[in-house]
């Protein structure tokens, strides 16, 4: 196994996600359009809401972290969705590629997309409502990656369930990433939710990774060190995950699940 | 060495529901360095038993050697070496034909990008290069997944139905196109098709498959041998004629009615014309005779019963 050669099948499903992309004029919405309305809407909800400074900042943090984490989520989960959408799956399975090259290469693509939504937010954010969410850009970067971390969560999770329950499971995953984000404390401290609930939210890595983020507005966090925790569980999720994926994968072939696709 | 040897391989496709033997203890062996073809009616099991061989999906019971490997232990190290194209020309719909290959040729690790442009050029892709694959004729389709089917230099190429829905010219070129990167880069490569004219034009070696088992292998000639009949007599008449009479008569192996024109399998036109045309003669007026030999055409109707 050559580096170089495990380099260019990864970088495969960047060029991929990319030229799809580039391609699909609805990219726009995923991209732009729908976090930058979801920004202003939340934005404008602060204003009337008359919040301080601190509190602006908090659920304006909320909607950039939601949107950036939508859309860099969809490449992770795409990937497998293209080939099924165009019944090529058997195509790209009898490649000599293995599952973390294809889930690290659509990875980068959306960490891309990512940074691109987030510098819009972040742009839109100071010239609307005249609040700003810059941390020092050592914590940013790590946040961010904390975030596309979860991305990839939720995108193994999705191409892992696509594999087991066929394309309808694709409802399924966008259902189990909108709880996800429900408990995770997009817009409300966790420490607000009921007993049972905020157990599974301290599961979740994002709403670590938020308070890390609000930890710099004067916000409280429920653990001494959220920024380790977050890597922590996320590094555990996806060892787990990833294995989850190969068995996914492996049961596919033994099912046909793979040539099915492809008919 | 042989390309690939099936040993007992069974595949039963499981669901919540229901259970569906597609495989019934296949043994198989395909030589290096030819075209071999698969031959079967719908659902005899071609597919299933080219994907367990490509890797795609994975066997019940049994052993399968691809190359000298074992089909589920050195999957990855066969998938580097092997290939597939399917009849059903699905490719990402959004990539052109040179992103599609380019993405191809980066899943198997591949730098040059003169490969590429070589496949371009050898398919008669040029001038399609910059056009999405959904905006391709099917014809061009086909051509593009026969291209990618080659992209990796493969020791081995499996083509499911390659030439399915094609019209007849373009059928050809790319039967001469498969014969020529068999020729050129001796690819082992393992057909299935309907079309008994291209597996006879083709394939030096020919297994049927029906209902999930091999029923019958070898050369065309073997094959042909193989059945005993061997050639058929074709005979029009302004009458109706007992077609059962016929059935005893020895060396008649079938009878076929076609309006008015009755069709004998025999095992030898010599030994059974005579008497044959004969007793015909009895019963009308005999307006014309064609004799043939029997092509893989009824060999597979005869097998596929
Ligand atoms: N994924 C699957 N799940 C369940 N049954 C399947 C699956 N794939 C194929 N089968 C069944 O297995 C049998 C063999 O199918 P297969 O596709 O291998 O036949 P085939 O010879 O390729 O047919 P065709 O000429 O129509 O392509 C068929 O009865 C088919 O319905
Ligand atoms: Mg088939």
């Amino acid at each position: 196994m050559s580096l170089r050669s495990e380099v260019y099948k990864t970088l495969g499903f960047t060029y991929r996600n990319f030229i799809i992309t580039k391609r699909n004029f609805f990219t726009i919405f995923e991209t732009l359009f729908w976090p930058v309305i979801g920004l202003i809407s939340v934005g404008l909800m602060g204003v009337y809401l008359e919040l301080n400074e601190e509190r602006f900042a908090f659920i304006l943090i909320g909607a950039v972290t939601l949107s950036v984490l939508q859309v860099s989520q969809l490449d992770v989960a795409y990937v497998l969705l293209f080939d099924i959408w165009s019944k090529s799956v058997r195509y790209t399975f009898a490649t000599p590629i293995s599952a973390w090259n294809m889930i690290l290469g659509a990875w980068f693509f959306g960490i891309f997309r990512g940074l691109i939504a987030f510098s819009i937010l972040f742009i839109a954010g100071e010239a609307l409502f005249r609040v700003n969410i810059l941390i020092p850009i050592p914590w940013l970067l790590l946040f961010l990656l904390g975030v596309f971390l979860s991305a990839m969560i939720i995108g193994v999770i999705t191409c892992s369930l696509l594999l087991i329950f066929g394309y309808r499971a694709e409802i399924f995953a966008w259902t189990l990433s909108a709880i996800f984000m429900l408990i995770c404390g997009i817009y409300y401290p966790v420490s607000m939710l009921p007993e049972p609930m905020r157990a599974f939210s301290y599961a979740i890595p994002l709403t670590h990774f938020l308070e890390f983020y609000r930890s710099f507005y004067g916000f409280e966090t429920s653990f001494e060190n959220p920024l380790l925790i977050g890597y922590l569980i996320s590094l555990l999720a996806l060892v787990v995950l990833v294995a989850l994926y190969l068995w996914a994968f492996e049961r596919a072939r033994r099912r046909g699940t793979i040539t099915q696709f492809s008919e | 060495m042989d390309a690939v040897k099936c040993d007992d391989v069974w595949m039963i496709y499981r669901s919540l529901f229901s259970k569906k033997v597609a495989l019934k203890g296949v043994n198989l062996r395909i030589p290096k360095g030819e075209i071999f073809g698969l031959l079967g009616p719908n659902g005899a099991g071609k597919t299933t038993l080219v994907s367990i061989m490509a890797t795609l999906l994975r066997q019940t019971r049994g052993k399968v050697e691809v190359l000298g490997m074992d089909s589920v232990r050195d999957a990855k190290e066969i998938r580097k070496r092997i290939n597939i194209a399917s009849g059903n020309p699905n490719l990402i719909w959004s990539l052109t034909v040179y992103e599609n290959l380019r993405y191809y040729a980066m899943l198997y690790g591949i730098r040059d990008r003169r490969i590429v442009e070589d496949l371009i050029r050898d398919f008669e892709l040029e001038e399609f290069r910059k056009v999405e694959f959904n905006k391709l004729s099917t014809g061009n389709k086909q051509k593009l997944i026969l291209a990618r089917a080659f992209i990796n230099d493969p020791e081995l190429v499996f083509l499911d139905e390659p030439t399915k829905g094609l019209d007849p010219p373009i059928a050809r070129r790319l039967r001469e196109k498969i014969v020529a990167m068999q020729r050129d880069r001796g690819t082992t490569v393992v057909l299935t098709t309907h079309y008994m004219s291209e597996a006879e034009m083709l394939c030096k070696k020919i297994a049927f498959i029906n209902h999930g088992e091999i029923v019958a292998e070898g050369t065309k000639e073997d094959l042909k041998k193989m059945l005993k009949m061997r050639d058929k007599i074709t005979i029009e008449i302004d009458a109706e004629i007992p077609e059962q009479k016929f059935q005893s008569f020895e060396g008649v192996f079938m009878v076929e009615k076609d309006g008015n024109s009755y069709t004998f399998y025999v095992d030898s036109v010599e030994k059974r014309l005579w008497d044959i045309a004969k007793e015909v003669a009895n019963h009308g007026r005999i307006k014309n005779v064609v004799v043939r030999e029997i092509d893989l055409e009824d060999v597979f109707n005869e097998l596929a019963k």
